[in-house]
């Protein structure tokens, strides 16, 4: 404990030499494009050696299945022709592409990085509250804070049996290096002003991948190429893409798009490129699809899941309907086609003038909302004004798919800043937590 | 890294540009001001030939305010905050060339300009910022690994310095130091480049009395459409 004081008087050193490398995210306000510092709490969350066995292997757990349905959908179909899943459930999904059908990416794997979204509960269980499965963003920020932790407070870490996460470059290099088709590996940025684009670099720099926009990528036949200076050509085997599905490429895809690369997807359906995600995951993260992972486990791999869904409903089903009007109060909404903490609504908070919108909203679309009961979770202690002071906080936590199924030994762990706010997101004023595994 | 894109080198260039931009337009100000503080009543002259010896516009009413604008506003283009930006831009696109530790003094020498402004000793704040840049400078002799990328953004460097010691007057050894480090330095980076006017501009830099303004043409010039 006196060690960890010890880190705790650092937060400002670490906050500063966060500031230092730039270890920032955008933000757009009133049109205009803003550069935020993240802020840092030096209080870890914690999470023992037996605990993180088991959510390690639900994590597993899951990722595979979602790997196993993502396959499916665009092959064979199994879990539709039981109808485990509805299939217009499927096909109504915004992330259902059809263009991926009959596609297979290199080696199978269509989520090789995939950010699962777990809250505490106040009775000691993980819940998981979102997949992410197509670029899901925040390894770089614990990342670089352990290092910098290190350094501000090294006698905080001696002897402490923390798993070292510094790894997570190896790890993701590792699982790009296995999809890999030939060819040298990219990190593809839709460019400088996106809100990410400090991790953009930071794992093209840590992994040694090169960092390039859509106007340094070139299709030549069947191939991928890295356009140098003078033209001279290089093939790329792998591109970890940050950039999403709908501006991958702009003669399959969005054809406004003017960061994709046309023709990208030509390459990768004939097995010539591998894209990290593969696209038409967001089919698996759709926040509706989240409903049925429990059944997708229990489907592919024939095991019961280790880690439980938050209690949700969908008002696409009449029964589900009836419970969510019957308990509006009590239950938060959440639109699938949002993200970044946008769209999501507590129906005790609403006004009187809100809830009618919002309710007509649901009965004319009841496809596009999920109603969850608000899991009571446990608060983690921040640092505010010297004070430690508890707020709501989740973890994402990272998933690998490679040669095998890797959990990285650490997370994103995500608070409020507002005591009375649930909502995380570092676009919603939020700061973030290492975590720490311990290794016994 | 053994292969560079044609934006990458761009940048590279630029930052470099953009570096020495700013530490030796401060070093110039730094001087003009120190000339402004002896003097009781406002010597609009003295602004006036420095606007003009960068050939920038003279907007500045007051010293104060051209100590202000110049140095701060990132609204104005000419303005040493404005080209830092610029030389951020650059820098922080070029993570995985250079590496972090590297960007990062281009990154404390902004955040040192913009505390520098909010101060009540500016000009101490300013030096800061250029310690910062001589620490960006020292890294990337120390820690850029691929001398394609060092060459480059040292040409950078060494091109603005030759295109402001021009501007300025600088002695004919100056001038002349500058042009054969430049043209010893740039078979190097593979760049594409017009030999003809490299060495127009080593041979007016010989002069005794260079003509300054072909001197200046030729050395915007003979990079055209290499960056």
């Amino acid at each position: 404990m006196q060690e960890e004081m010890d880190l705790y008087r650092h937060t400002d050193t670490v906050n500063e030499l966060l500031a230092r490398y730039g270890v920032k995210f955008g933000i757009y306000k009133d049109k205009t494009f803003h550069e935020q510092l993240f802020p840092f709490d030096a209080i870890p969350r914690t999470i023992s050696a037996e605990e993180f066995s088991s959510l390690e292997r639900g994590l597993r757990q899951r990722v595979d299945a979602l790997n196993a349905f993502i396959r499916d959908v665009y092959g064979e179909k199994h879990i539709l022709r039981d109808k485990i899943v509805p299939e217009e459930f499927v096909y109504a999904s915004s992330g259902y592409l059809p263009i991926c059908e009959g596609v297979t990416p290199p080696k199978g794997v269509y989520a090789h990085i995939a950010g699962i979204d777990l809250v505490l509960g106040k009775d000691g269980s993980w819940y998981i509250l979102e997949d992410n499965l197509r670029v899901p963003s925040g390894a770089s920020y614990p990342m670089i804070a352990r290092e910098l932790c290190r350094r501000a407070s090294p006698k905080t870490f001696t002897g402490a049996h923390i798993e070292d996460n510094r790894d997570y470059a190896q790890l993701l290099r590792r699982t790009m290096d296995h999809v890999n088709t030939g060819g040298m590996t990219v990190v593809l940025t839709p460019g400088r002003y996106n809100a990410a684009y400090f991790e953009h670099s930071y794992l093209a720099e840590q992994t040694g991948a090169h960092l390039v926009t859509g106007s340094e990528l070139r299709v030549e036949g069947d191939y991928l190429y890295f356009i140098g200076y003078d033209q001279r050509k290089e093939r790329v085997g792998a591109v970890y893409r940050r950039i999403s599905d709908e501006y991958l490429d702009p003669m399959n895809f969005y054809e406004g798009s003017l960061i994709g690369i046309p023709h990208l997807y030509d390459v990768f359906r004939k097995g010539n490129v591998a894209l990290l995600n593969a696209p038409g995951n967001g089919v698996a993260d759709d926040k509706g699809i989240y409903y049925f992972v429990p059944k997708m486990i229990r489907y592919y791999l024939g095991e019961e899941p280790i880690l439980q869904n938050a209690p949700t409903y969908l008002p696409y089903y009449p029964e589900d309907m009836q419970y969510v009007l019957a308990n509006f109060d009590s239950l938060v909404l959440k639109d699938v086609a949002e993200a970044g903490g946008y769209g999501v609504v507590f129906g005790s908070k609403m006004t009187a003038g809100q809830m009618e919108d919002f309710l007509r909203q649901l009965k004319a679309e009841p496809r596009r909302f999920i109603a969850q009961e608000v899991i009571d979770f446990q608060d983690i202690d921040i640092m505010e004004d010297g004070e430690r002071v508890p707020r709501k906080a989740d973890l994402r936590a990272f998933v690998l798919t490679g040669e095998e199924t890797m959990v990285w030994k650490s997370g994103l762990t995500r608070f409020s800043r507002d005591p009375h706010s649930f909502i995380v997101n570092s676009s919603q004023g939020g700061g973030f937590k290492d975590t720490w595994i311990f290794s016994r | 890294m053994d292969i560079l894109s044609l934006e990458n080198t761009g940048r590279l260039y630029w930052l470099g540009r953009y570096s020495e931009r700013v530490y030796t337009t401060v070093r110039l100000f730094s001087g003009s001001f120190d000339q402004l503080i002896d003097q009781v009543s406002e010597d609009a002259t003295l602004i006036d030939r420095f606007c003009r010896s960068l050939e920038i516009p003279n907007i500045y009413r007051t010293g104060e305010e051209f100590f202000t604008r110049y140095c701060f506003d990132d609204q104005d283009p000419n303005s040493i905050y404005a080209n830092l930006l610029r030389a951020y831009d650059n820098c922080v696109t070029l993570r995985e060339e250079i590496g972090s530790e590297t960007v990062a003094y281009i990154q404390l020498a902004l955040y040192a300009l913009q505390k520098a402004g909010r101060s009540s000793a500016p000009l101490v704040g300013l030096q800061k910022m250029c310690d910062n840049i001589l620490a960006f400078w020292g890294m990337v002799d120390d820690s850029i690994d691929s001398e394609y990328v060092r060459n480059i953004i040292k040409i950078g460097k060494r091109v603005e310095r030759l295109d402001l010691y021009a501007r300025l007057r600088r002695p004919a050894a100056d001038i002349r130091r500058e042009a054969h480090r430049l043209a010893g330095r740039i078979p190097r980076t593979g760049l594409r480049y017009d030999e003809e006017r490299l060495r127009e501009i080593v041979a007016l830099a010989e002069a005794e009395m260079p003509d300054w303004a072909l001197l200046l043409e030729r050395v915007e010039a003979f990079l055209e459409g290499a960056t």
